[in-house]
C-alpha cells in the first residue's frame, strides 16, 4: 500500500523487542512531552497560589431542582463545584455552563464574579452552544489519538484545528505527515477511530489554562507549527493564549470545550485527504470524522449515511491557507 | 427425527430471559412465592405500568407473557388456558379484560407484549435494584424521552443536514441532465436551457422527498 501502512503502531502486542528500540528512538519526544506538561502543571499552581486572600462571590444556580444562592470562592470555585453541591447527576449529565445566561464557560474553569449559573447538557431545548463545544471538543481528541496513534516514524506534526461547523458533517483535525502519499486502509482508519473510543472511555477531565505567549512559545518551541502560529494568536488576545489539556496532549483552542472526555458516543473517524505537499518529502493531510454525544441513540442505516457524508473533504480553511485570514474566518464562524 | 417440534405446542417468548438465580426465596416457600409473582401479574394486567424490585419484575415479566401468549393463540374456549388464566390473574374480573381487551391489543403484535425499564433506587433506602414494568400500548405517557422532535440536537442537525446535501446534489444532477439533453436538441442555446432547468428545480423541490429520517 504505502510506506505509512507500517507505520501504525499495531493493536496487539508487538514484540519487545521491537518496543525497546522504539522507546530509545521516541526519547526525545517523549522528554519534549514530559517537559511541555510539567510547564503547563507548574503554571496551573503558580496560578493557583496566585490567588492569594479568598474572596467569597455568590452564584446564582438557576434550573433543575430548584433556583439556589450558592456561595462560592472567587477565581477557585469551577461550575463543576456548582454542580457538586446540587447533586451527582448534575456532576455526571453536564457538559458546559453557561454564565449570565449568555457566556458559555467550561465546567473546570474557575470562575472570577458573581454571576448566574446554568448548567447545559446535550438534550437542552437550545443546545447549540453545547454542541459546538462538543465539536471542537472533538477536534481537539482526534489530536491526541492520532497523536497516540502514530509511531515516531512516521514524523507526525499536529497543525491546527479550523473552528467548529456541525454543518459541515465532519469534525477536522490538520496535520503533517512524514510522506507524500498515504492512502488510509479502512483497519487504520478503525484504530484511529478505536484510540477515541478508548480516550472517551478513560473519562480524561479536559483541563483549561490561559498562559502568557512567553510560556506558551517555551511550551511549543519544539512543534515548528505551533510555534509559527501563537504570535498571532497572542497578538489578537492581548498577549494571552488559551491550552486545553487531555491526559499528556495538549493544544491551543480558543475553547470552550466539553467537561470530559466521557461525553463522546458513537465516533467514526471517516476519512484522510491529502491537502498539499509540504516540502519534499512530508505533506498536509486533513483528518476527518464523525461523532455523536453519549447517550444518543441512532440507527446504523442514519448513522452510515452521516458516515458517508463525513468523507467529503471538508471545506473549512485548508491548514496551508495564510493564518491570519484563518484567525478570522475562526472568529467569524464562532 | 421423530421428535414434535416443539415451538408448535408451547408460545415461544419474546423477550430474553436470562438464566440468573433472581432471589425471590419466601417464608412460606414456593407456594408464597408464586402467590407474590401471582400477585404481580395481577397487577401488571390490572394497572398496565407498575414499579417494583428488578428481579421480582424480571420473573413475573415471562409469566405475564406467556399468558397473553396463549390466550392469543387459543382464545377463551381454551380449557387450559383458561386454567391458566384463573390461576394468575386473582381478580376475576380482569380474566375478561385479559381475552377481551389484550387479546385484541395485542394480536398482530411481533414484538413482546411487555416493556421493562431500570428505574432509579431511593437513597438511602433499601439496595435492591428497582424497575418499572409495562404492558405495551398502554394510555400512560411513554418513559423513553422523544429526540426527534427537536431538530437542534446534534444528531438531528446532522441528518438535517445530509437531506439537505442529498437534494442539491439530487438537483444538480438533473440539471446537468436536462442542460446536456438541451445541447443535443439545439446545441448553442445555452440562455434557454437555464430557464428550463430553474423551472424543474423548483418543480421538483416540491415534489420527492430523500428518506433520511431516523
Amino acid at each position: 500500500m504505502s510506506a505509512v501502512t507500517k507505520l501504525i503502531k499495531p493493536n496487539l502486542g508487538a514484540l519487545r523487542q521491537l518496543q525497546q528500540y522504539r522507546n530509545i528512538v521516541n526519547l526525545s519526544a517523549t522528554a519534549a512531552l514530559r517537559s511541555r506538561n510539567e510547564l503547563f502543571s507548574q503554571e496551573q499552581r503558580r496560578q493557583r497560589e496566585a490567588v492569594g486572600r479568598i474572596e467569597k462571590i455568590e452564584v446564582r444556580y438557576l434550573g433543575l431542582p430548584e433556583d439556589v444562592t450558592l456561595v462560592m470562592n472567587n477565581h477557585i470555585s469551577t461550575p463543576y463545584n456548582c454542580a457538586q453541591h446540587l447533586s451527582e447527576g448534575h456532576c455526571k449529565r453536564a457538559a458546559l455552563a453557561l454564565i449570565d445566561g449568555t457566556v458559555p464557560w467550561d465546567m473546570h474553569r474557575p470562575l472570577q464574579e458573581s454571576c448566574t449559573l446554568q448548567l447545559l447538557n446535550f438534550n437542552v431545548s437550545e443546545p447549540h452552544l453545547v454542541n459546538k463545544a462538543f465539536w471542537r471538543t472533538c477536534s481537539f481528541m482526534l489530536g491526541a489519538a492520532l497523536q497516540r496513534t502514530f509511531k515516531d516514524e512516521a514524523k507526525l506534526e499536529l497543525h491546527s484545528f479550523p473552528g467548529p461547523n456541525i454543518k459541515s458533517g465532519s469534525f477536522v483535525h490538520d496535520i503533517v505527515l512524514g510522506t507524500q502519499s498515504w492512502e488510509p486502509t479502512k483497519a487504520e482508519m478503525r484504530a484511529i477511530s478505536a484510540e477515541m473510543v478508548k480516550l472517551s472511555a478513560q473519562d480524561l477531565r479536559i483541563e483549561r489554562l490561559e498562559v502568557d505567549k512567553d510560556v506558551a512559545i517555551e511550551m511549543f518551541k519544539d512543534s515548528r507549527y505551533k510555534s509559527e502560529q501563537l504570535p498571532s494568536i497572542a497578538q489578537q488576545n492581548q498577549g494571552r493564549v488559551t491550552l486545553y489539556r487531555l491526559g499528556e496532549h495538549i493544544d491551543i483552542s480558543r475553547g470552550p470545550m466539553v467537561a470530559s472526555t466521557r461525553f463522546l458516543g458513537k465516533c467514526t473517524i471517516s476519512a484522510a485527504h491529502k491537502v498539499a505537499s509540504e516540502g519534499a518529502a512530508s505533506a498536509f493531510y486533513r483528518i476527518q470524522g464523525v461523532a455523536l454525544p453519549s447517550g444518543f441513540t441512532l440507527n446504523h442505516f442514519a448513522y452510515g449515511l452521516l458516515e458517508q457524508r463525513s468523507q467529503k473533504l471538508n471545506s473549512a480553511r485548508l491548514p496551508n491557507e495564510p493564518f491570519e485570514e484563518q484567525q478570522q474566518q475562526q472568529m467569524q464562524l464562532s | 427425527m421423530n421428535q414434535a417440534d416443539v415451538s408448535k405446542l408451547m408460545s415461544q417468548l419474546r423477550i430474553a430471559v436470562r438464566p440468573n438465580k433472581r432471589h425471590l426465596k419466601n417464608a412460606d416457600g414456593p407456594e408464597g412465592r408464586l402467590l407474590k409473582l401471582r400477585k404481580t401479574v395481577t397487577a401488571l394486567v390490572k394497572h398496565e405500568r407498575i414499579e417494583l424490585f428488578y428481579n421480582r419484575a424480571d420473573e413475573a415479566r415471562g409469566y405475564a407473557e406467556l399468558l397473553i401468549s396463549n390466550a392469543i393463540r387459543h382464545g377463551d374456549r381454551h380449557k387450559s388456558t383458561m386454567e391458566m388464566a384463573d390461576y394468575w390473574l386473582l381478580e376475576k374480573q380482569l380474566v375478561h379484560k385479559l381475552f377481551k381487551v389484550l387479546v385484541p391489543r395485542y394480536e398482530n403484535y411481533n414484538i413482546s407484549y411487555t416493556r421493562m425499564f431500570k428505574a432509579p433506587r431511593d437513597y438511602p433506602g433499601i439496595y435492591y435494584r428497582k424497575s418499572v414494568l409495562e404492558l405495551r400500548g398502554n394510555p400512560y405517557p411513554v418513559l423513553t424521552p422523544d429526540n426527534s422532535q427537536n431538530r437542534n440536537l446534534l444528531h438531528n442537525v446532522l441528518l438535517d443536514e445530509a437531506r439537505k446535501e442529498f437534494r442539491r446534489e439530487k438537483l444538480t444532477n438533473l440539471a446537468q441532465k436536462l442542460a446536456t439533453e438541451m445541447d443535443k436538441v439545439n446545441p448553442g442555446l445555452t440562455s434557454t436551457s437555464d430557464h428550463t432547468t430553474n423551472a424543474t428545480e423548483q418543480q421538483y423541490s416540491q415534489g420527492e422527498q430523500p428518506e433520511t429520517k431516523l
